[in-house]
């Protein structure tokens, strides 16, 4: 079906209200004909981040407004600056369908807050939210919201969405997600654990089959090989699968390349290499090997990263391949996910948690 | 150290990830026709490359017609690529195609079956697929009898140690009563009403499913679901195409038997049910055919009271003269098919005694629309009578189902100024552009559902013979009369449609 698309704003002078906000919006809704575009909405996102890298979040939003027409806040916040300042930018991104299809519009605004107020972001988002729908809270680009803020803008969100493959220190990161988790007592999503759910879910594919299942428990050694942003993808998929096959961690160390974590689990011990290498990919490959090599189990990327190949082998012996689409690992189609979502994640906190603790241990 | 066996699922217990089915072997009986490549494989290769199907499935092809598995899969690689809306990958189609098989044989001999049951069992062993098998009777209905009895035969109506079978009948489920309670003891002679999955693609579509979404999660609908704030309900299927190469099979079967007998049955049966306990297969399907048995039947004598026909001839649709029924391919120039019928039910029930359900589906009509239109009473009184409120009418609620799907509402608003003027509004809610999603096409939900085992949305065997029960007097009266009217193509039917709902005081929306 044709969709046609437009992107309309109105340049803001000085400082508005929130009700000249809305009236603005209202405005930007309207037609050629005078007819008032509907507002199609289903979620309120706000989004923190700095003004270089506004742009780029931007053109994420709006690619994603077709999927998800809400409400996005921009905010740039820059509370280093001395002096207080505050500006308002108003766009709608309109899409009619095609064969005389309505217009539907949705609307973002963009704060600029600079000085003190961006510590308050929360006094700035909350009279702007569309009530009875819910909140999300994006951080892009690996950033974190700092200590004053959070507790604010917790208030008024119902979720936080993070992005671990963005940071150069993606040790640090996780573990401040992690106190995230406590300090903001507010449900929290990673993009980069987003990215894992085709790998989890191909992974657990391997031993639906009832001749593998009771290899479940054999597993003795696993191998992640990930890229050069890809750390935090592969501590993830090592906490999950440790955690949801009741592993006990025993011990971690660093190795030249990679590190090594130990594991107890209630049939033997088994090993988890975390290994980079010079992919571009961020997951590579996730390698399982149970028991005397009884099965080895295999998940890589293929195609130019488009598609995933699983593999088993039984001694030396292939006895099942086959190759599906992995996914986009688009940030906007990872965001797309997120926003599905609404409450905790406990399967990727408890990763998350098990993470820090194997951190804790190199 | 202890040897403990950990549960097959303990890596998939959470909602992010999606169901997988167990691994399973699908037969397509009528594996060379039409619904083969235009929808089931498109749907399978979908389902393979989103990672929705069990690593350890295979699709085995059943027909007449002499083929390799390769040049069966080469076949079926050219009409993916021309029916597929996007590009298929190498790749995925070559890992996809190398567990898809194809058998040769008649249906009627029962040699065909038992090279098939050894052929399933060679899959078991070779390809994992755990003796579960699903059997899509994709062939011409004629042989569907055939094809279950010779199933029975050779105990393919069991899965192998202790698998599953399940067998998916498309429809027509019959072409009156009498031949959908002959089909249906035909097949529940061999398989179990549970085994038994009948599609009608219909109830794969999100629209459809949407229906009871907007009934049973908002609260606000429900108490005036009923008599006593309910007029009467439309509800309108109608078609701006004509039937085009399908002449032969449309003066066997008609709007009725095309349209009326399931879709819009389904449609009406979830309009008007009560809420299921729970939403799954028996609760959803118990209320269904709650609703089914308190449609007031009518005897031949008051077909004509009830229902109207008529069938389209030359006329214009969106700018283009297009030709009347009897002018299509396959169509004798004296047929009295109808390509529009329009009936008024009534759902005698607590519910909804006394609530008219005028139902009506068309051919070259101006507009495709699917909708259902809850017409509310007026006010108990009028406080804006009078001429400057010309333009109040009462509450109109439309559920549309395509092809914008949503929600629109008409209500009475004051219009600005001096003077207490009161106008009608519609106020729409597109759902369909809250969630512009891509959707998944019918087939892949109701394939999936199937290997799942899920049958909440396939239809029951007393679905289809409560449906027939109603509308056989209609397919009688009608056979037995002689002409129908015409309309021209590109208006909304016969003048006897209108009649049904005039002498009631109303008149058929414009969708």
């Amino acid at each position: 079906m044709l969709v046609m698309e437009e992107l309309r704003s109105v340049p803001v002078e000085g400082a508005m209200s929130a009700g000249q906000i809305e009236r603005e919006l209202a405005r930007l809704r309207v037609n050629e004909d005078g007819i008032v575009g509907a507002r199609a909405s289903v979620l309120n996102l706000i989004v923190v981040t700095s003004e270089e890298r506004a742009p780029r979040v931007t053109q994420t939003i709006c690619e994603l407004s077709g999927r998800y027409p809400s409400r996005v806040i921009l905010v740039i916040s820059d509370p280093d600056e001395e002096e207080a300042n505050l500006e308002v930018g108003l766009s709608a991104f309109c899409r009619a369908r095609g064969g005389g299809g309505r217009q539907v519009c949705a609307e973002q605004i963009m704060v600029h807050v600079e000085g003190p107020p961006a510590d308050h972001l929360e006094s700035l988002a909350d009279p702007l939210l569309i009530p009875d729908l819910p909140v999300f809270l994006w951080y892009p680009n690996g950033e974190l919201p700092h200590s004053p803020e959070c507790g604010g803008m917790a208030a008024v969100a119902d979720r936080l969405i993070l992005d671990s493959g963005a940071t150069p220190n993606c040790e640090a990161f996780l573990r401040s997600a992690a106190n995230l988790l406590e300090d903001c007592v507010l449900a929290v999503g990673d993009l980069q654990w987003t990215a894992l759910s085709p790998w989890r879910s191909l992974v657990a594919d391997l031993f639906a089959s009832p001749e593998r299942a009771g290899a479940l428990a054999k597993i003795r050694h696993a191998e992640v090989v990930h890229g050069s942003g890809g750390e935090c993808q592969a501590l993830l998929i090592t906490g999950w699968l440790s955690n949801a096959l009741g592993w006990r961690l025993e011990s971690a160390k660093r190795m030249e390349r990679g590190c090594l974590f130990r594991f107890a689990s209630s049939s033997g011990e088994a090993t988890v290499e975390l290994a980079p290498n010079a992919s571009a990919a961020s997951l590579h490959r996730v390698r399982l090997v149970s028991e005397n090599l009884a099965f080895q189990i295999q998940v890589s990327r293929h195609n130019e990263h488009t598609d995933a190949r699983s593999t088993v082998m039984r001694g030396d012996k292939r006895i099942s391949e086959r190759t599906v689409h992995l996914g986009s690992s688009d940030v906007g189609v990872l965001l797309g996910e997120e926003l599905k979502l609404l409450g905790r994640d406990e399967t990727y906190e408890s990763s998350l948690e098990r993470v820090v603790k194997m951190l804790d241990l190199l | 150290m202890v040897d403990t066996q950990l549960p097959a699922d303990v890596l998939r217990d959470e909602t992010r990830l999606p169901k997988v089915p167990e691994p399973n072997a699908m037969v397509i009986f009528g594996a060379s026709g039409d619904l083969t490549a235009r929808k089931l494989v498109p749907a399978l290769y979908d389902l393979a490359a989103g990672r929705r199907l069990p690593m350890e499935f295979a699709v085995v092809g059943v027909s007449r017609l002499r083929m390799s598995h390769d040049e069966f899969r080469e076949k079926l690689r050219g009409t993916l690529r021309k029916y597929h809306p996007t590009a298929i990958s190498d790749n995925v189609w070559e890992s996809f195609s190398r567990n898809i098989f194809y058998l040769p044989g008649d249906f009627r001999e029962a040699g065909t079956y038992w090279d098939l049951k050894s052929f399933l069992k060679r899959l078991d062993r070779e390809r994992g697929t755990e003796g579960n098998r699903a059997f899509y009777l994709a062939s011409s209905p004629s042989f569907v009898s055939t094809i279950v009895e010779r199933l029975g035969e050779a105990g393919m109506n069991e899965g192998e140690n202790g698998g599953w079978a399940r067998l998916v009948v498309e429809k027509p489920f019959g072409w009156d009563l009498k031949s959908a309670r002959d089909l249906n003891a035909d097949i529940q002679r061999y398989f179990k009403e549970r085994q038994i999955y009948r599609i009608d693609h219909y109830l794969g579509k999100e629209t459809v499913q949407n229906i009871m979404a907007l009934r049973f999660a908002n609260s606000i609908f429900e108490p005036i679901w009923n008599r006593h704030y309910v007029d009467h309900v439309q509800i309108t299927v109608a078609e701006d195409i004509g039937i085009g190469a399908r002449g032969a099979f449309y003066e066997e079967a008609g709007a009725v038997r095309d349209i009326v007998q399931n879709h819009l049955m389904q449609v009406l049966c979830l309009t008007a049910m009560e809420p299921p306990v729970a939403l799954e297969a028996e609760s959803v399907r118990e209320e269904k055919v709650k609703v089914l048995k308190a449609i007031r039947r009518f005897s031949e004598e008051e077909v004509g009271k009830f229902a109207a026909r008529g069938q389209y001839a030359r006329g214009w649709v969106w700018g283009e003269e297009v030709p009347g029924y009897r002018e299509e391919e396959g169509v004798p120039p004296d047929s009295t098919t109808e390509t529009y019928a329009a009936l008024e039910l009534f759902v005698d029930n607590w519910r909804w005694a006394g609530v008219p359900f005028y139902v009506r589906t068309g051919k070259r009509l101006p507009k495709r629309a699917t909708e259902i239109a809850i017409q509310f009473k007026p006010t108990p009184h009028t406080l804006f009578a009078g001429a400057e409120n010309r333009g109040l009418e009462s509450n109109v609620l439309v559920v549309r189902i395509q092809p914008e799907e949503g929600v629109s509402m008409r209500i009475g608003a004051k219009v600005p100024g001096a003077g207490f003027r009161v106008r009608s509004v519609s106020m729409d809610l597109l759902y369909g552009t809250a969630f512009l999603e891509e959707v998944p096409e019918a087939y892949q939900r109701l394939l999936l559902d199937l290997m799942l085992g899920d049958p909440t949305l396939f239809i029951r065997a007393d679905e289809t013979e409560g449906a027939w029960e109603i509308l056989d007097p209609v397919l009688r009266a009608w056979a037995e009369s002689e002409g129908v009217s015409l309309y021209p193509a590109g208006s909304w039917g016969p003048e006897q449609a209108e009649k049904l709902l005039k002498r009631d005081g109303w008149e058929w929306r414009r969708p």
